[in-house]
């Protein structure tokens, strides 16, 4: 799948940035290429592009707090999880959102 | 065109590898920390950054990392744990790290307790986004579980500065 998404923690300082990182690593392992985009404590860095968006089959939001552009995502399957998910099981996450997707 | 590009992105990764180094060094290092417990374990590394200048005043910056880890658990997995401070009372920011004799009780997302401990002090004020970046480094090595095994049974400071610095 063609995932992307956006991370971001309470104080944007490591929470964020491990998250992504997980979620990179698992997903490439599952053969999914993810796009993540951190909202953090200097602000956005890795913006999602209107292209990369519109190719997206999925978003995921790994998230403590409310994050910003989700608007960006109208019409999109949206999986919204806090960011301990991510970092704790982002394999299962994405195991997870297969088995739902494969149920509809 | 092609060449000055290049050239440029070298003078770039000079001055990050110094930066680096300000950010944390063998200093701000303890691998026999004698804390039994979170507050114990702070405190130590909260006496590090004061003695090494990278903070002001160590009540008030204690108090703003409890502040943080009651806003949610900083305990990763593996024993590892990441407390931070955004705090007005830091001078310099930086990460202390230090390495527990005994596992301390801490909120973890295995549940397990804890006994390797970096402490990012942030600088409330930091618009240099430079060092957030290397902490976002920091942050980024702690998703690699091969990184944090070494963490583990690494014997010297110079290791453990060596693992930070040389992946990128």
């Amino acid at each position: 799948m063609n995932i992307v998404g956006i991370s971001a923690c309470t104080s944007g300082i490591a929470h964020t940035y491990i998250a992504k990182e997980k979620l990179i690593k698992a997903g490439q392992e599952l053969g999914h290429k993810v796009r993540i985009e951190t909202q953090g404590t200097i602000g956005i860095e890795d913006e999602l592009t209107t292209k990369e968006i519109a190719e997206a089959d999925l978003v995921i939001i790994a998230a403590d707090i409310k994050v910003s552009g989700k608007e960006r995502f109208l019409g999109k399957k949206i999986v919204e999880v806090p960011t301990h998910i991510a970092i704790k099981a982002p394999k299962q996450l994405y195991q997870k959102i297969d088995a739902e997707l494969n149920k509809q | 065109m092609k060449n000055e590009q290049i050239g440029e992105c070298k003078v770039n990764m000079r001055i990050e590898e110094l930066d680096f180094n300000k950010v944390v060094t063998e200093d701000l290092i303890e691998l026999n920390l004698q804390g039994t417990t979170k507050e114990e374990v702070l405190n130590e590394l909260t006496n590090l950054l004061f003695e090494n200048g990278c903070i002001s005043n160590k009540e008030g910056f204690i108090r703003d990392v409890m502040f943080r880890e009651n806003e949610g658990v900083t305990g990763l997995e593996k024993g590892v744990a990441i407390p931070h401070g955004k705090s007005k009372h830091v001078l310099k920011t930086s990460i202390a790290i230090g390495r527990t004799n005994k596992f301390v009780e801490w909120e973890s997302l295995d549940g397990n307790p804890i006994n390797i401990i970096i402490l990012f002090a942030v600088k409330d004020t930091d618009k240099t986004t430079i060092h957030i970046k290397l902490l976002q480094k920091v942050a980024v090595l702690l998703a690699d579980e091969e990184t944090i095994s070494k963490f583990q049974t690494l014997q010297t400071k110079k290791e453990f500065l060596k693992i930070l610095t040389e992946k990128d």
